[in-house]
């Protein structure tokens, strides 16, 4: 029996064909796209698998050369390949007697309540497996799915219908492989409740933007908001270290803090901050990064997780976009997206109406809408910026209104900035940055490729423009709050060199009313459902990269009213 | 959404306490001798019950779940102390800021 040899790539893997008959979608994402998420049902059905998942050592016997009489014999785990046929698969149990060779396939749960006693998807992977079989000298007759729990057996007939139903599904595997376009999802399915990439799938969204069957109601499968979180680290001279299967903090003066590495998405690091080559290992291999901001605030960049996502398409669109109508319409998109919150947080907190002013922002926000041209679109997002941020100091009254009046005389700068809330803007900034590069690192991108920004070297240009309709929602709306309740007080700062800074009590009032801001549920006015704003970070880059991927037309930025 | 959880297990042999112990430490807290409490999302919990399992011996040990509820109800007030100080569990979920 064939050993796999170089040419595997070419080879397709009977659960792949299964998935195929289940998804097509899902096989694409899954095989040609690289994703992988667990559900619960996918970790039980690893569990079952755990016994059959060792190969059996010995020597499986070629079919063509099994002497008769015949002798029993059953595998574990056997890797088979046909060449001719292009196929491979991994058989859990291999039962023979002479020539006569029946597969059987662990499965959890219970057999379902039809005619076969089995799925079309597991009939289809056993009759794989059976042409395998048979491709080297085998005599297959049927399969078996046995289910480990209730420990009962349900036998596949591999019949004609059955190997031309797996022959239609393999050839439409290769079709789908080979034309590089990954398939739209299903409609109105109950698979998708089950499936484990819905969350990445996105399948009704995707549905309602392509405008795909009536989809009226967008299921929400992802979930609200992520369990866990980042794990910041600003304490100057702070040691985080690996203590058994956990991490433990150590700010100088201050217990030891215990950190589960199940609860921590992302470790988040300001200056000075020391990190064991252990704990860094321990990340890497949970897939956390590690995620560094200079001492000021600035962020730097990233080590480990996120970097090798095997999704290439995304990556290639990407560039494909450049200079083409289609970034154009992105680019225009972002812009309105971003003056449009701009002239929301206006309109909500001035306290009095300016119509001059939100009317002004309101018109730009339409009109950049359909603006074709690059420097035209710039010009109008600066002029709305100054007009926006020179409404913004009367943003800050009561508490905040000593703030607003130290912006008021410097207007928006940066590096260093000038006066206490630029330097909450930029610090905040910063942060919204790394939340987005995450999240277009999550969703496949290059973040380094902007649409809006165009590549510059040293920048992640995606996501600033991942970040645009967020500035003001996220960012600026935190700045105000957390003066204008009096969270931030001028002992919060302290005057540097040229700038001001925010001082180590002051960086964690600002963290913490950042967090608070991110954990917030918001109804999302195209899908209709309520999620976290973290969790609206990566289902806009995935809406972005479905645009980039053509699987829907437009980019709809995330707006509130 | 998570659930809490009360673990406690007994386990007769050192080595095996010592492995069981520091599993579930990466899990939660422990907050008294062979007793854990830990907050668990449904895939969590599947995939601690399965480390659980591998550590074990399952003829001679014993391991206990109690489900205290979701985080979101009743469960963070479940759990209270009395006599020596020392513990607090958390209540929310959230970003650790150092
Ligand atoms: S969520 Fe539905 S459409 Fe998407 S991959 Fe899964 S089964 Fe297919």
């Amino acid at each position: 029996m064939s050993e796999t040899a170089e040419s595997d790539q070419l080879l397709v893997p009977a659960r792949m064909v299964n998935e195929y008959v289940y998804c097509p979608r899902l096989a694409y994402l899954e095989w040609v796209q690289g994703e992988w998420s667990d559900n619960l049902d996918t970790i039980e059905g690893r569990w079952v698998h755990r016994r059959v998942d060792v190969p059996t050592p010995r020597q499986v016997p070629d079919g063509s050369d099994t002497p008769e009489p015949a002798h029993e014999l059953t595998a574990r785990s056997v890797l088979l390949s046909s060449e001719v046929d292009g196929l491979i698969a991994r058989v859990d149990l291999l039962e023979m007697s002479g020539r006569l060779a029946t597969p059987v396939e662990y499965k959890k749960g219970a057999p379902p309540d039809n005619a076969a006693r089995a799925y079309d998807p597991e009939r289809v992977q056993l009759a794989v497996q059976a042409m395998i079989l048979r491709a080297n000298g085998y005599h297959v007759e049927r399969g078996v799915l046995y289910f480990a729990e209730v420990k009962e057996r349900v036998d596949v007939p591999i019949d004609d219908a059955l190997v031309s139903l797996a022959t239609d599904a393999i050839r439409g595997v290769q079709a789908m492989a080979s034309s590089g376009r990954c398939p739209a999802p299903l409609v109105d399915s109950p698979k998708c409740t089950r499936c484990s990439l819905n969350g990445i799938c996105l399948l009704d969204e995707t549905n309602l933007l392509a405008g795909r069957g009536d989809a009226t109601t967008v299921r929400r499968l992802v979930a609200p908001r992520p369990v866990a979180r980042p794990l910041y680290v600003q304490e100057q001279g702070s040691v985080v270290k690996k203590v058994g299967d956990t991490l433990v903090v150590t700010a100088p003066d201050a217990d030891p803090v215990k950190v589960l590495s199940k609860d921590i998405s992302a470790v988040v690091l300001h200056g000075n901050i020391q990190v064991t080559t252990q704990a860094i290992r321990a990340l890497m291999e949970d897939e956390t990064p590690v995620m560094f901001h200079s001492f000021g605030g600035w962020f730097v960049g990233q080590a480990g997780a996120g970097i090798g996502h095997r999704n290439v398409s995304v990556r290639m669109a990407q560039h494909r976009a450049l200079g083409t109508p289609l970034q154009g319409r992105i680019a225009a998109a972002l812009v309105a997206g971003k003056v449009q919150n701009q002239r929301t947080l206006l309109r909500r907190n001035l306290p009095v109406a300016d119509h001059a002013v939100t009317g002004r922002l309101a018109q730009l926000a339409r009109q950049s809408r359909t603006v074709a041209d690059r420097d035209t679109l710039l010009g109008m997002e600066g002029y709305a910026a100054r007009t926006y941020f020179a409404a913004f100091p009367a943003l800050f009254r009561e508490r905040g209104a000593w703030a607003g009046a130290q912006f008021r005389a410097n207007g928006r700068n940066r590096r260093p900035p000038l006066d206490p809330v630029n330097a909450v803007l930029s610090f905040l900034y910063s942060h919204l940055v790394r939340e987005c590069t995450s999240a277009a690192l999550q969703a496949g991108f290059d973040p380094y490729v902007g649409i809006l920004h165009e590549p510059h070297h040293g920048r992640a240009s995606l996501a600033l423009d991942l970040m645009e309709e967020f500035r003001p929602l996220v960012a600026d709306s935190v700045c105000i709050t957390l003066f204008n309740q009096g969270e931030l007080e001028p002992s919060a700062f302290h005057a540097r060199a040229r700038g001001v800074m925010l001082t180590p009590k002051g960086r964690r009032v600002v963290l913490a009313g950042f967090e608070r801001r991110l954990e917030q549920f918001i109804m999302h006015p195209v899908f209709g459902y309520q999620v976290s704003y973290r969790r609206l970070f990566d289902l806009q880059a995935r809406m972005l990269r479905a645009v980039l991927l053509a699987e829907t037309a437009a980019y709809r930025p995330f707006t509130t009213r | 959404m998570r659930h809490r959880w009360l673990i406690a297990y007994d386990v007769s042999e050192a080595k095996r306490l010592r492995r069981m112990h520091r599993l579930l430490d990466g899990y939660g807290d422990g907050v008294q001798y062979s007793v854990f409490i830990c907050d668990l999302t449904d895939v969590e919990l599947q995939l601690l019950r399965e480390q659980v399992l591998q550590v074990m011996h399952q003829a001679e040990d014993r391991v206990m779940f109690v489900d205290l509820g979701p985080m979101s109800g009743r469960a963070p007030h479940a759990v209270s102390f009395v006599g020596r100080e020392g513990i607090s569990l958390r209540d929310k979920p959230g970003a650790v800021i150092i």
